[in-house]
Parts: structure tokens; C-alpha cells; sequence
């Protein structure tokens, strides 16, 4: 995953529920993940500030001290990555965690392969911020191409601008960059939207939607972006397959 | 005009405290001002008794002078100095003594200023004042000068009267007016009071009486707004008690299913799935009761921004045939292109996605949802019509109201009867309104939106 961290990505779990924990612990341990499990939020935030983590996974509602005090306390000197599972699952809950800069917010109960894919989200965007800008890839010459335009923020094809918004461009270069490739929900949330995902946030597909639209108004059909459906959006060229 | 817009309304009690203050202050001032100068000049006057009883010496004084003169004279001061302490003398109009003895220098003195029986005494004056009585048959013959006992000299009470008249009236009037402020101000409190430890007592439909909220002032208004806090609370807890009868028998469906299987299922793949399967239901369950819950309660608006709709009915459509497994053409967008209306992403999709969903569940085979609309002034009213059965005239309503389901309604199909009322919730609280109405080709449920 990182490739400045040599061997496993490290993750702190701080959960109360020893079945869930377990769980948890043994499952992203068989995911490739390196886990420490801690039962109590006064030790979990020791733990968080003495060894460097690349994700912190943590219970709101904790025994010592409770999730979010955890994470203000933690923002002070700590930018790593934090999770914040929780049973209360209401929007508030959800609002507070972000405004005190959780970086997902995770409603109990979840699938273990939600919590990886959000894992995975986090820890690739991190991974991206951290390394220099890639030469983009070179596209094979059609007739037809995208010219990006990092400036103007925009996009065109044959001289004619689609006319994108800041986030549908950072959305499309963001699909471009990793064409043919599926991104996932929970990535493409971390990467352009800088937050989060939640189950009824519309604000990607009304992006995609709205990319869509303008392609097709600048006539620009070789690749488009497509549902895969459970997974995510991926920019692609071919009508059948995925 | 800020000034004047600050102004109490007509029927405020401020209008009713003023007047009835400035009139109490203006009473008070004109009952001492002018029971005050009533006071005094009473008191100034010798009273009748006292003027009978000098006048009836003055006829003994004279009596004396009459039939023995002189000497008369001396005898009758001398049976006067027995009954009265003060100095007493009778004189002639040359302000000269009728009796023997003449008068010294500082007693002709004091006769320069003699006083009348009905001129005012000052209580002012030092010691006591010199009073001349004529004699009353012949009032040119001599006068009596007597010196005012002191049991004549009027304002004796004063000290009393000035207690009465400064003091407890003015005490009383205040009283008074006091009582009146309190049936004025603090009974209506009172009923409040009683109508706030009902509540304590849980007893949530008591009602304000008809007299404490029919009045027009501020008290009438807080009256008002109790009865509708009143109103509002019961109808809380009924929705609550409602919404927990409704999920917990919600929930026993799929659990006493679990039980089912738990105790009778041998293959554990076909456990496992069915597991997956009845806590998928219970999730979206309690995600849908919250969702609901949340939409109901929070007040705080909820952040806008202009939705343009083609895009929208795109990704649901996209959703929705993913979903169903309809082609694309069965859900057709009638609306024109640019059309953009102001609201809340997440919670306009949702609602769309609830009312389409249900569209979808009960079309007929082959049957198209269409989405059309069109402009009304500030708004965008749209609706969504579908080519099913329609409900009965009577359900259109009450379609809406959480965790009702029709007797149409296949039993286990996923819902819960809590799509519509999300919807409903969520399309209020930005500002729109959503109903729904029987076509005749099928049911058409109705969107009223801010335009951009």
C-alpha cells in the first residue's frame, strides 16, 4: 500500500466489544494489515501518540475516555488517519466526528469488506499526498482526446470546453489518471471530496452525472465514466466487460 | 419608523398598565393636593362648639357690664380666671379696659392684633392667638379679649388627620391597585402554572380555558403558544409510542423468521444466506426508522444548493434499472433540459429514489414511470406517474404516515411503509411539498420545489 512504510500498514483498533474487536483484529490481520487491539481509550490515546500508526480504527463510545475526546486530543499533535465506528449512527454523530477531523465515519454494524475498502481509501490517498505528482500516463493518439487543462480547471475535446466545476475536474483527472482502473466510492469521497462517504451522499453521482452530461455535450465518446456496480467508477473505453 | 415599529401592538398590555398607572398616579396627587388643602383650612377655623362657648362669654361679659359696669366687670373676670388659665379681659371700643384694673403696656400691645371668631388661626403663630368677641346684643359697647385656651385651638387632631390623609389612604388606594394588577397579570400566570404541573403529571391533554387564550394581550399569545406546545408534545408522544409499537412488530417479523430457521435449518450455507439476508432487512430497518426520526427532529435547515434535475433523475434512473432490471426507456424524463431547482441534494434524491421505488414495485408488467413538470412562477412542480393500480381515494394520505402499508402490498417484498414518509420529511424540510393523487391511468405523486 505505502510504499514509504516498509512492510505492513499499521493499524490501532480501540474498541470495547471483545467479540467485535476479535473480529476485527483477526480479519484485518488476514488482510495484510498489521493490528495492535486496545480495549480502553485512555491507553489508546497513549498508544497513538507514542508509536506512529498509519490508521487509527476507534469506538465512539469508550470506556476511560470516549472516541471523540480521543480524536480532539489527538489533532492536536497527530495528523494520522483516524476511523470512528459507531451504534448511534445519527447524522449529528456523524457531523461532529468530521468537524473534529475523523477522517471516515463508519455506522455499526458494517461488512468487513466496507471496513477494508475505507481502510484502503484512507490509506491510498495518504499514499498519493505523499508522493510526487506522476508524469501523466501517456494516451495513445485518437482524433478525439481530452486536453486537461490544470489552469482553467477544465477539460476539452476538438477545442470545445465542457465547462467543468472544480470538483467534477478534480474527479475526472482523478478517474484519467488512473484510467481503466475501478476507483472506489470510498477513495474517490477521500481523494476529491476530502471527506468521508455515508450511504445517502449523493454528491459523487451527481459529479459523474454531471460529467457525463458535459462530455457528451462536447461530443467526446471514446471512454466514459462507468457504475460498477458495489465497487465504484472507473473512465473507461470499452462497452463491454467490468 | 424603527421606533415606531417597536411600538406594543394595540391590544398589548402595555397600553392597559400605562393607563391604569398614570390614572392611579394622577389620583393620588389630585386626593393629596386637594384633600390636603381641605384639611388645613378645617383646621385653620375654630370650630362651632368653641365659637358658641366664646360668644355665650362674651354674653356674660357684657351682662356683667350692662347691669353693674365696672365693677360687674371685675367680679365676672375674677369667676373667668377660675375657669380659664389664659388671660381674659373685656374692653371698650377705645381698646381700653371696662374693668377697674387698666391694662399694661405689653397687654395694649397685644390688643393692636385681635383675631375675629371666624377668621382663620395660623398654626403658625407663637403661643397662642388673642381672640375678640363683640358683645353680641351690642357690639359697639366693648368686645371680650380672650386669649385661646388651648382646648379651642383648632388642628388639635392634625398630626392624626395628616396620617390618615397622607398615609393610609394613599395606603389603601396602592392596595387596591395592587389587587387588580394581580388579576390583571398574575392569575392568568396561575393558569399557566397549573397548566405546566399538568404536564408534570403527564397528563398532556389539558388544555388552557377559553378565557386565557381568547384574550388579545401578551398573556392571551403565551396562552396560545402553550395550548400549541401542548398540542405539539402530545402529538410527539403518540408518534413515538406509535413508531415503537410499529418497529417492534417490524422487528418480530424478521426475528421469530430467524427462530424459524435457527431451528429448523440443517444446510449452513443455506443458514448463513438466510442470515445475510434478515439482518440486511433489520439494518435497513433501523436505518430507515432513524433516518425518519432525524428528519422529523432536527430544525436546522438543511444546506442548499441548486440541483439540476435531468442529472439527478439520471443517477436514480441508473439506480433504479440496476435495481429492477427495466431498460432505461421505461423511465423517461419529460422535462426540459434546463431545469434547476434549489434544495438539498441527499435528501431531494432520497426522496425521489423512495417515491420511484415505489413506482417501480407496483407497475405493471411492461409499465413506464414517467417524470414530468412544469414551471409555476417561483417553483418547479413535478410529479411522477406511474401506470399501476392507484390506491383508494381514502389512502392518499394516509400513504404517507410511517409504517403504513396498503392491503395491496405484497407482504416481504422489503418494505417497511417508511419510504413515503421519508420522503414526505424530507421533501418539507426544504421548503416543498409532496402529495399524491389518483390519475386514472395509475397514481401520480405530486413534487412542489423551489426553483433555482
Amino acid at each position: 500500500m505505502t510504499p514509504a512504510a516498509v512492510g505492513l500498514p499499521s493499524i490501532l483498533t480501540i474498541e470495547d466489544d471483545p467479540v467485535l474487536g476479535a473480529y476485527v483484529h483477526e480479519q484485518l490481520g488476514r488482510s495484510g494489515f498489521q493490528v495492535t487491539w486496545c480495549q480502553n481509550g485512555q491507553q489508546g490515546l497513549q498508544l497513538a501518540r507514542a508509536q506512529a500508526f498509519d490508521l487509527v480504527l476507534m469506538d465512539i463510545l469508550l470506556p476511560g475516555l470516549d472516541g471523540l475526546s480521543i480524536l480532539t486530543h489527538l489533532r492536536q499533535s497527530h495528523a494520522m488517519p483516524v476511523i470512528l465506528m459507531s451504534a448511534l449512527g445519527a447524522e449529528a454523530d456523524r457531523i461532529s466526528g468530521f468537524r473534529l477531523g475523523a477522517d471516515d465515519y463508519l455506522p455499526k454494524p458494517f461488512s468487513m469488506v466496507e471496513l477494508c475498502v475505507r481502510i484502503e481509501a484512507i490509506l491510498r490517498r495518504v499514499a498519493l499526498d505523499r508522493r510526487p505528482e506522476p508524469p501523466r500516463a501517456s494516451v495513445p493518439e485518437h482524433a478525439r482526446v481530452l486536453h486537461f487543462d490544470d489552469e482553467r480547471c477544465d477539460v476539452s475535446c476538438q477545442d470545445q470546453w465542457a465547462g467543468l466545476t472544480r470538483s467534477e475536474y478534480r474527479l475526472l483527472e482523478t478517474l484519467h489518471r488512473n484510467a481503466e482502473e475501478v476507483l472506489s466510492k470510498a477513495f474517490l469521497y477521500q481523494q476529491v471530496l476530502q471527506r468521508g462517504y455515508a450511504p445517502h451522499d449523493r454528491s459523487l453521482d451527481m459529479h459523474v452525472s454531471q460529467i457525463r452530461r458535459k462530455l457528451k455535450a462536447i461530443g467526446y465518446i471514446e471512454r466514459e465514466v462507468r457504475t460498477v456496480w458495489g465497487k465504484g467508477y472507473v473512465l473507461s473505453g470499452h462497452d463491454e466487460g467490468l | 419608523m424603527k421606533g415606531f415599529e417597536r411600538l406594543p401592538g394595540r391590544h398589548s398590555l402595555f397600553w392597559k398598565l400605562a393607563c391604569l398607572l398614570i390614572a392611579f398616579c394622577l389620583l393620588m396627587i389630585w386626593l393629596s393636593w386637594s384633600w390636603g388643602r381641605y384639611m388645613e383650612q378645617q383646621s385653620a377655623y375654630l370650630s362651632d362648639k368653641s365659637r358658641e362657648i366664646l360668644t355665650g362669654y362674651a354674653a356674660g361679659a357684657e351682662l356683667a357690664w350692662s347691669t353693674q359696669g365696672s365693677a360687674g366687670v371685675d367680679a365676672w373676670l375674677r369667676r373667668m380666671a377660675e375657669r380659664e388659665s389664659t388671660w381674659v379681659g373685656v374692653i371698650g371700643n377705645d381698646l381700653q379696659s371696662l374693668g377697674s384694673t387698666p391694662l399694661s403696656d405689653k397687654e395694649s400691645q397685644r390688643l393692636t392684633f385681635l383675631r375675629g371668631l371666624d377668621w382663620p388661626v395660623s398654626r403658625h403663630v407663637i403661643g397662642l392667638p388673642w381672640m375678640k368677641v363683640p358683645f353680641p346684643v351690642d357690639p359697639g359697647a366693648g368686645s371680650l379679649v380672650i386669649e385661646l385656651p388651648q382646648r379651642f385651638m383648632p388642628g388639635r387632631y392634625q398630626l392624626f388627620w395628616r396620617v390618615v390623609t397622607n398615609g393610609v389612604i394613599p395606603g389603601l388606594f396602592t392596595l387596591l391597585l395592587c389587587i387588580g394588577l394581580y388579576r390583571l397579570l398574575i392569575m392568568p400566570l396561575n393558569q399557566l402554572r397549573e397548566q405546566a404541573n399538568a404536564w408534570r403529571a403527564d397528563q398532556l391533554n389539558t388544555r388552557m380555558s377559553r378565557d386565557a387564550t381568547s384574550r388579545q394581550d401578551e398573556l392571551g399569545e403565551l396562552g396560545r403558544a402553550f395550548d400549541h406546545m401542548s398540542e405539539r408534545l402530545q402529538g410527539t408522544v403518540r408518534l413515538q409510542q406509535q413508531l415503537l409499537r410499529d418497529m417492534s412488530h417490524e422487528l418480530r417479523t424478521p426475528l421469530s423468521r430467524l427462530r424459524v430457521a435457527c431451528d429448523s435449518e440443517q444446510d449452513p450455507a443455506k443458514l448463513r444466506e438466510r442470515l445475510g439476508r434478515e439482518i440486511d432487512a433489520m439494518q435497513r430497518l433501523v436505518e430507515d426508522s432513524l433516518q425518519l426520526a432525524w428528519l422529523d427532529s432536527e430544525t436546522t435547515p438543511l444546506p442548499q444548493e441548486d440541483i439540476q434535475l435531468h442529472a439527478l433523475w439520471d443517477i436514480l434512473r441508473e439506480n433504479a434499472c440496476f435495481e429492477s432490471g427495466w431498460p432505461a426507456s421505461r423511465l423517461p424524463c419529460l422535462l426540459p433540459a434546463d431545469s434547476w431547482v434549489r434544495g438539498n441534494l441527499n435528501a431531494l434524491a432520497q426522496a425521489l429514489e423512495n417515491i420511484l421505488r415505489n413506482a417501480v414495485r407496483h407497475s405493471p408488467q411492461g409499465g413506464c414511470v414517467q417524470l414530468d413538470g412544469c414551471r409555476e412562477g417561483d417553483y418547479w412542480h413535478i410529479w411522477l406517474q406511474d401506470q399501476g393500480a392507484g390506491i383508494a381515494e381514502d389512502d392518499l394520505e394516509r400513504i404517507f404516515a410511517p409504517f403504513t402499508r396498503l392491503d395491496g402490498s405484497r407482504p416481504g417484498d422489503g418494505g417497511f411503509g417508511l419510504g413515503l414518509s421519508i420522503a414526505r420529511n424530507a421533501v418539507q424540510r426544504q421548503g416543498g411539498r409532496l402529495w399524491a393523487e389518483n390519475t386514472g391511468q395509475g397514481l401520480r405523486v405530486h413534487l412542489h420545489l423551489l426553483a433555482r
